[in-house]
Parts: structure tokens; sequence; C-alpha cells
């Protein structure tokens, strides 16, 4: 089991490197929001403009490392097209240990993306001290793993690789939109808040910003029950998806055959 | 399932065991009872025309599918209730690619290792022993797409055997490949099974199944013939001797008196016979005539399918020649 699970993260880490350019591709995203769109609004908005931009550093950090992770949780589309899964699938590695390892895989890429957007805090006047550092890093780990789970919850239920954008458009968006990473939850209209309840990415990016300016909108207990409880049943689901493929080669996907 | 510790029943058991096997898809009766078994150090050619069930056997035997009704044991496994174990002890090459493109092959092969539980560095040693034994040294280190079609089949035969297994299947594993990769490809597999290995493979290559120690022709889901490719043809109706001499006419008088049929063509004689392999000895001994030329000719796998089933192997030949129409109605076809 331990041994697949890292067999599945060792393949996807070695592409994952083969595909370091998108790293810093990557990189043009969290800061087109943090330097434009946070520049932008800031210097129109009550808040001013380094505040805001300080205010959404957390929320672009989320931004980064959500599509980052569900991006990696892809390949598992991917991997049931191209032949090279089928292989893995006739080696003797539990499918659990598949789903696993695609987590962590998910979630060490997301890490690392959000690692290297880390750096830009003082640009915006994110000022870390030893305390903030430690509690970031843990809470963006937490943030990766859960966003890494959504990937994986996801991804292993389809089959085809173009339906894919669509839903992240119509899942990933409102769920970093509801999130309040560009905007105080606590001024949102009444529906926003109740939605953003809802939301597994507000609870992350709420811990994240309370590590970096001290302010949280849930209590920190919730959010970690909460990201904690979607790890697990997310998780728990997408291994139950790949056990349902056992007997039909398609780790489950609906519709899906290999020929 | 069986009563004997898995350690015996391992070494007495049959490579490849299919009872009253029958798989259904939603819509189709892929495999609709096969019975087959298949002897450890065999090589065994699973040979029929495309939908006519090859893959879904296949994949059942490789653990991917799981049988409807009936059962399916790899060296005494069953394929559902010891899948691990069939899986540990048997490697697979499929029809389509199954390494990662863009990483080296040597690469591939370590990673392969860790999917069979091998620690990194017993996973690297591995590797190194598998591309040493296929004499991949020069190519191990380059991306896999980089390579060769022929040098990326045997990658994919490197893999396979990174478990070191003892029944390796293979899957129409040439298919798009020139002849000389082919044959290089088959001379790596026939070294393999000098080593004591069972391989199974589909083809629909004929002169690919001619390599088996025996072949199973399958169409619409059932096994139409079993044998040696010698059998098979013989069950056709053996061969034709094809005889040139300098008397035909007393020849074809002799010929008539020793029991033969012979045949006059426009220049030569014609023998239909069970066997003509063993009887040609007899005729160039005894014939009162001078022989001037002889030739023997065997009938092809393929006129072996095309007797049983009325049908070519390429396609559909609707007005199949007589003695077709055993094929039963609705046929079978794969998902």
């Amino acid at each position: 089991m331990i041994r697949g699970i890292y067999a599945v993260l060792v393949i996807d880490l070695k592409r994952f490197w083969l595909d370091r350019a998108r790293m810093i591709m990557g990189l043009a995203q969290p800061l087109l929001y943090l330097f434009v769109l946070g520049a932008g609004i800031g210097s129109s908005s009550l808040q001013g403009g380094a505040n805001y931009q300080r205010f959404i550093f957390p929320g672009v950090l989320a931004l980064s490392m959500l599509f980052t992770a569900t991006f990696a949780a892809i390949s598992i589309v991917f991997d049931r097209q191209i032949g090279f899964f089928k292989a893995v699938l006739v080696a003797p590695v539990p499918r659990p240990a598949i789903a696993l390892g695609k987590v962590a895989a998910g979630a060490v890429q997301a890490a690392i993306q959000g690692l290297i957007v880390l750096p830009f805090a003082p640009l915006v006047s994110v000022h870390l001290g030893m305390i903030e550092t430690v509690e970031l890093l843990g809470s963006m780990t937490l943030a990766c793993i859960t966003f890494s789970a959504i990937g994986v919850a996801f991804a292993s239920r389809f089959n085809s690789v173009t339906v894919f954008p669509i839903v992240s458009n119509a899942v990933l968006l409102p769920m970093f939109f509801l999130s309040g990473a560009l905007y105080p939850l606590e001024k949102a209209p009444d529906w926003m808040k109740l939605a953003a309840h809802a939301d597994p990415v507000a609870y992350a990016v709420d811990l994240m910003r309370g590590a970096v300016l001290h302010t949280f909108f849930f209590p920190v207990w919730l959010s970690l029950a909460v990201l904690t409880g979607v790890i697990a049943v997310l998780t728990y689901s997408g291994v139950q998806v790949l056990k349902r493929g056992e007997d039909d080669s398609s780790l489950g996907a609906s519709k899906f055959t290999w020929k | 399932m069986n009563p004997t510790p898995p350690e015996a029943s391992l070494k007495n058991a049959p490579a490849v065991e299919v009872r009253a096997l029958v798989k259904r898809y939603e819509k189709v009766e892929a495999l609709r009872g096969i019975d087959l078994t298949v002897q450890p150090g065999e090589m065994f050619a699973l040979l029929g025309p495309n939908g006519a069930g090859k893959t879904t056997l296949f994949s059942i035997l490789a653990t991917l599918r799981a049988p409807t009704e009936g059962g399916a044991k790899v060296l005494g496994l069953d394929v559902v209730a010891e899948r691990d174990a069939v899986r540990r002890a048997m490697g697979i090459v499929f029809q389509e690619p199954a390494i990662e493109q863009r990483l080296t092959g040597r690469d591939n092969l370590v990673l392969m290792g860790l999917f069979y539980g091998l620690s990194s560095s017993s996973a690297k040693k591995r590797a190194a022993e598998i591309i040493g034994d296929l004499g991949l040294a020069d190519v191990a280190d380059r991306p896999a797409k980089t390579l060769s079609g022929g040098q990326r089949r045997k990658l994919e035969l490197a893999r396979a055997l990174v478990c070191n297994p003892r029944i390796l299947f293979l899957d129409e594993a040439t298919l798009g490949l020139d002849v000389d990769a082919r044959r290089a490809f088959w001379a790596q597999v026939s070294a393999l099974t000098a080593a004591g290995r069972t391989v199974f493979f589909t083809t629909h290559y004929m002169e690919e199944a001619e390599v088996a120690n025996r072949i199973a022709l399958i169409d619409a889901g059932r096994i139409v013939a079993l044998g040696t490719p010698r059998e098979l043809k013989t069950q056709v109706g053996g061969g034709v001797v094809n005889l040139k001499t300098d008397d035909d006419a007393k020849a074809r008088l002799w010929l008539t008196e020793h029991g033969f049929t012979p045949e006059k063509t426009a220049s030569e004689l014609m023998i239909i016979h069970a066997d003509p392999a063993s009887i040609l000895p007899e005729l160039l001994r005894n014939l009162p005539v001078k022989v001037q030329r002889v030739s023997v000719h065997e009938p092809s796998l393929e006129d072996v399918f095309l007797k049983l089933t009325g049908r070519g192997f390429g396609g559909d030949k609707p007005d199949g020649p007589p003695g077709g129409g055993r094929r039963p109605p609705g046929r079978g076809g794969e998902a």
C-alpha cells in the first residue's frame, strides 16, 4: 500500500518536473491577480492599494494552489487515455493506493506552486515573522491536501479531458469567488456569507489569511474540522470510484472503456 | 477456491486454465463459453478477427475484467479471487504503448519496479538487468518517445519483464511494426520462452501465430479450433502436392491404383492429401516415372479459419464458401 502510494507519487512528480516550465507559467496567474487586479481594485477601494494587495495575498496563494492541484488531478483522466495506467492496473497495486497517491502528488505539486508565490509576499507588504510563517505553512499544507482531494474526487469520475475545463469553470471559479479570497466575507451580502459556509476553499483562505493578518471569519477549530472532514470524505469517495473500477478496468469512470 | 497451498498449486498447475467462461457486456455476449488449457512453457496463440473476443478473453486473464460466468486461472491462481497473486506472477505487453513516453526507458522500468513493490535500489538493479538482457543499453537513457517503433516495443517487453514473470501475455504486441522489427521482437520472445516462461499471445498476423506451439482460433466468442499449427491445417484437409513428371499419364494411373486421387492441372498433377509431407517420400521412391519437379503447399491458417467460419480473416465475406454457416447468428462484438 505504502509502496504503491509512493510509486504513484514518484511518477507524478517526475512528470511534474518534466513540465517545470508550467510551474513558471503558473506564476503568471497569481501575479496578475496580485499586482494588476490587486493594484487596480485596491487604488479604487476604501482599503487603499497596499492594504488590499496585502489582504488578497492569502487568497491569491489559494488560487494558485487550487488550480495547480486540480490540474494535477486531471492526470487521472489522461492516464486512463494513455496505456500507461493499464500497466499500473495490472501491477499488484491496491486501487486505494492509486487514489491516495494521486491526492498526495497533487498536494505536493500545489505546495510547490504555493511556495513559488510566497517570496512575493514582501512586495505586497506581507511581512512574516517566525510564528506567522509556521502558521501559514501549516494552513497551506492543509489547503493543498484539501484542493488535491477536491481535484481527485472530480477527476476520478471523468473519462474525457475535454469536459474537465468546463467543470473546473463551473465548480472551481464559483468556489474561488465565494471563498472571500478577493473581498472580506464580513462585508459580503448574507447569501454569500451563507454560501461561503458550504465552500471548503473559504475555510482554507480564512485559515491562511488568519495566519498572515490575524483576523478570522470562521472560528479556527471550525476551519480545521471542515477541512479535515472534506479531505476525509473526498479522498474516501475517490478511493471508492477507483475501487469500483476493479472489474471494468476503467477505474470506475462512467462510460469509459479502454477500447 | 483451491485447497492446496499456493506454492504447490503454482508448481503443478496449468499456466492458463479457462472453464466455461462467459462474458456479457450490456448488449453483446463477447465470450460464449470458452474452455482452454495452456501448459507451462507453452507458446500459445489466440488468433481471430477483430471483435471475435480476443481482447475480452485477454483482459479477463490479465485481471482487468471479471468473468460473467465460469472462471479462469493463471498459474493455478483464480483471476478474481487471487487477483493480486496473479498480478505479481504475470507480465503483460499491451497493444497500445504503456510506457511514459517523456521519461527514459530506464526511468520507466524503475518506476514499474516500484509499482511491483521493489525498493528504489532493487528497482534500479532490476532495470539495469533487463536493459542488459534485452540489449537496450544504448537507448535506455533517452526519452522513450525518441526511440524507433521496434525499440519502443522492446521497451514494452522490458517493462513486462520487470516482475520476472513466469507467464507473459502479449496483446497484438507487434501491431504497426515493420517486418524486420516484428521478427526481432519474436526472436526476443522465443529466447524468453526458452528460459521456461509461458507465453500467451493474441495476434491477427497469421505468420506470427505460426511460431506458437498451439493456436486457438476464436470467432464470435467461441473457440472454433485448437491445436498445433500443423494439426489445424490438416483439419482443413491437409495440403497440396504438385508433381511434374516425364510421363504424367503413367504417373496418374499409378497414383490412382495406390489409393490417391490425383487431378490433372494444366501442366502438373495435383494431389490433395491430409498430410502431404508424410506421403511425399513414398511417392518419390515408388513412382514408376521420373519426377521433374515437386512442390508442397500447406493450407494457410487463413484457409483453416475460412473453412471453419465461412469468412475470411481480414473482414467480412458475406458469400462464404460452403462449409460456412457454422457461425452462430448474431456475432458478438467487443466493447
